[in-house]
């Protein structure tokens, strides 16, 4: 038996990523809630729930953006 | 050398340059301003006045959640994202589509006021050859 023509070889290795990527990309949809992150001076971060005080603010602050901003015109 | 085009435009004109660069590089962005340090809008893709009033209110909100100011603000809901940044003295809020990459879009707000600061804004059209790709 022939051993596989070389670009076979990468075209297999090169779907492999990206059906790894793609699986990610599924995954990442399904399991991220939303979040609010604050980064200060120094690289220190910090999240808030959005049940938090702070964090309900935030998600309130951000909802008035988005409102502003408008749909994106596809 | 800076390109004399770009060196040349007012810096209302620079802040609207660079809003339409950053917005240009950043396919998942839906609109956003650029503000200056005392909080009044430079460019803003809508309604100044509202962006002006809420960029102001997510900062004091954020600011006193952690009892000291904030650099960065990163708020995913499920209508969409918010980024803030502070930088070079000014700021710019953006809102993007769900499961934008922060660290690309936070980048490139970084570059575009850096580049704003500098007198530096590349006009849009040039995107894909500066260092906020």
């Amino acid at each position: 038996m022939n051993p596989p023509k070389p670009h076979r070889i990468l075209l297999d290795r090169v779907s492999g990523y990206a059906d790894e990527a793609a699986a990610y990309m599924r995954r990442r949809r399904i399991a991220r809630r939303p979040f609010a992150r604050l980064y200060y001076a120094g690289g220190r971060s910090a999240d808030h729930a959005h049940d938090s005080d702070a964090g309900a603010e935030l998600f309130v602050a951000a909802g008035r953006l988005i409102e502003v901003a408008g749909k994106r015109a596809k | 050398m800076p390109d004399a085009a770009a060196t040349a435009l007012a810096p209302g004109d620079a802040a609207e340059a660079a809003l339409a660069f950053l917005t240009e590089m950043s396919p998942d962005l839906r609109g956003g301003a650029i503000l200056a340090g005392d909080g009044s809008v430079l460019a803003a893709s809508s309604a100044p006045g509202r962006w002006r009033e809420d960029a102001a209110k997510l900062f004091e909100i954020a600011d006193a959640a952690g009892g000291e100011p904030v650099e960065q603000v990163h708020v995913a809901t499920e209508q969409g994202e918010v980024f803030a940044l502070r930088h070079e003295g000014m700021s710019a809020v953006v809102v993007a589509d769900r499961f934008a990459l922060a660290s690309l879009l936070f980048f490139d707000m970084r570059a575009t006021l850096r580049d704003l600061a500098h007198g530096t804004v590349p006009a849009p059209g040039d995107g894909g050859e500066g260092e906020g790709g």
